[in-house]
């Protein structure tokens, strides 16, 4: 089975399907048409894009360009993750392009040589989706990690200072908000693996049976991914927000002020 | 006696340019019973928060034990010291769990309190031996801070830094705890307006604006004015 094309005038009145929500919207004086209309442009543009450098990026299939693209990749994702996580970039980048590299990299390495296979590893086709899949599901997970621990434990800054007062050293008297945030960062996986193919068929193996891939193949490609996905979120979200422990107190276990950003 | 705690010409300034203390200088010798007083804003939780190492020093220099204060003599500190606020954490669902709290610690795990030691400072507390059931969030002011200042004395702690631990008590109770306090062998320093409190206190600091503006002790008085 081939994937038949979309033509240009189809993708045309695809838009077309989104004029009535639209139209409603307005109606309904929900005030929310410039935002979809926003949402609308920009998810194209970037798709686009994403096309136009995949497209590129697979026909030189350079193993060295493909690693800068990945590098990128991480460090885009850093600053982002610290920026919605209300944490000064000069101070936590390091720890978090660590903590993200190593879980992304491992993930994929380990997808890509020990269970697909390739002729080469560092094929496009392979790493840089699955790399990119990694990335997006870690950046989601490591916002939530770190924005929950960190707002957790100034909103209870009296607790922690009774534990610390209470003979706690600062890995017991953090425990109780780590693992409250390592819970909210992983449990949207955790709820997506628990319903997937229940409730609704995952995106990436649509894609693959839309694109003409057996079902059975498309199962063993979403399991892996999934699991992938679970191993490189859990690790990123552990070592990063380890590693942040290091630079966000002072000597005297005290959270330092400087390192979050002012509201 | 030997002194424990020394403060010397500490000022402490906080973001952006705030000097909340300013040329702080007294010393605390063990067993004495020393209490801060002043206005609201005066400076007298920061003078004990500043012990705890949760305010950098701008100037000076603390010692406890003779040992500049650091990471180390900060370890020290909170392993020898209890600080129990006027509103305490007791961080933990029921009483009996706040009581255990701190022996989950790996510092103090291989040393929680047996039933009869809870009970006895119970006991000494006036909390009667059913509030072990209790859940902390259906507990009165009071109970909360006779609970915090039990869990100080099942650590067995000899240093007590106390910030107007009597505020929510009543005279029974309050007697109760000068009692357990009028042991020579426990060291306090405390943050009081009680005049039942200062009475018993060997000597008094008054701050003002960051400063200690007069010391008095029961033998003499000093007017730093």
């Amino acid at each position: 089975m081939t994937t038949l094309d979309i033509a240009w005038p189809q993708m045309a009145v695809l838009y077309g399907l989104c004029l009535l929500p639209w139209l409603l919207l307005g109606l309904t004086g929900l005030r929310l048409n410039k935002t979809v209309a926003i949402s609308m442009v920009r998810m194209s543009v970037q798709l686009g894009l994403v096309g136009i450098y995949l497209k590129t990026l697979f026909n030189l299939n350079d193993p060295w360009l493909n690693s800068l693209w990945i590098i990128l990749m991480l460090v885009v994702a850093d600053v982002s993750i610290l920026q919605r996580a209300g944490l000064k970039i000069r101070y936590f980048i390091l720890c978090t392009f660590t903590a993200i590299a190593f879980s992304t990299l491992f993930a994929t390495g380990y997808l890509v040589v020990l269970v697909i296979r390739p002729a080469s590893y560092f094929d496009a086709h392979y790493i840089v989706p699955l790399a990119g899949m990694m990335l997006g599901n870690s950046l989601q997970g490591n916002v939530i990690a770190l924005e929950r621990f960190y707002s957790t434990l100034r909103k209870n800054d009296s607790e922690y200072l009774t534990f610390l007062l209470l003979g706690a050293t600062r890995w017991e008297a953090v425990r109780p908000y780590f693992r409250m945030a390592i819970t909210a960062a992983i449990s949207p996986t955790l709820a997506g693996m628990a319903t997937m193919g229940l409730v609704s068929l995952p995106g990436m193996m649509t894609g693959q049976i839309l694109g003409g891939s057996e079902p059975w193949l498309a199962v063993k490609y979403q399991i892996a991914i999934m699991i992938c996905i679970f191993a490189s979120t859990t690790l990123a979200c552990i070592i990063n927000l380890k590693l942040s422990l290091k630079i966000a107190f002072n000597s005297y276990d005290v959270l330092k002020e400087e390192v979050m950003q002012t509201p | 006696m030997p002194v424990i705690i020394e403060f010397n010409q500490v000022t402490v300034i906080t973001p952006p340019n705030k000097t909340i203390l300013s040329g702080i200088t007294f010393t605390l010798q063990t067993g004495a019973k020393v209490a801060l007083c002043g206005k609201s804003g005066s400076g007298k939780s920061t003078v004990l928060k500043t012990l705890l190492g949760l305010h950098p020093l701008a100037s000076g220099s603390v010692h406890f034990q003779g040992c500049p204060l650091n990471a180390s003599t900060l370890a020290t500190i909170r392993s020898q010291a209890a600080y129990i606020g006027q509103e305490p954490v007791l961080a933990a669902d029921t009483v009996r769990s706040a009581l255990l709290l701190p022996f989950q610690f790996k510092a103090q795990r291989s040393h929680a309190p047996s039933e009869a030691q809870i009970n006895a400072v119970l006991e000494r507390l006036h909390l009667p031996q059913t509030i072990l059931e209790q859940e902390c969030s259906r507990i009165s002011g009071g109970e909360k801070q006779r609970i915090a200042l039990a869990r100080g004395l099942l650590l067995g702690k000899n240093l007590y830094l106390l910030d107007e631990v009597t505020s929510a008590l009543d005279p029974e109770s309050k007697q109760a705890v000068l009692k357990v306090f009028a042991d020579p062998n426990l060291t306090v320093l405390s943050v009081t307006h009680d005049a039942d409190w200062l009475a018993q206190c060997s000597r008094m600091l008054e701050l003002a604006a960051g400063r200690i503006i007069m010391d008095t002790n029961k033998q003499t008085n000093h007017d730093h004015t």
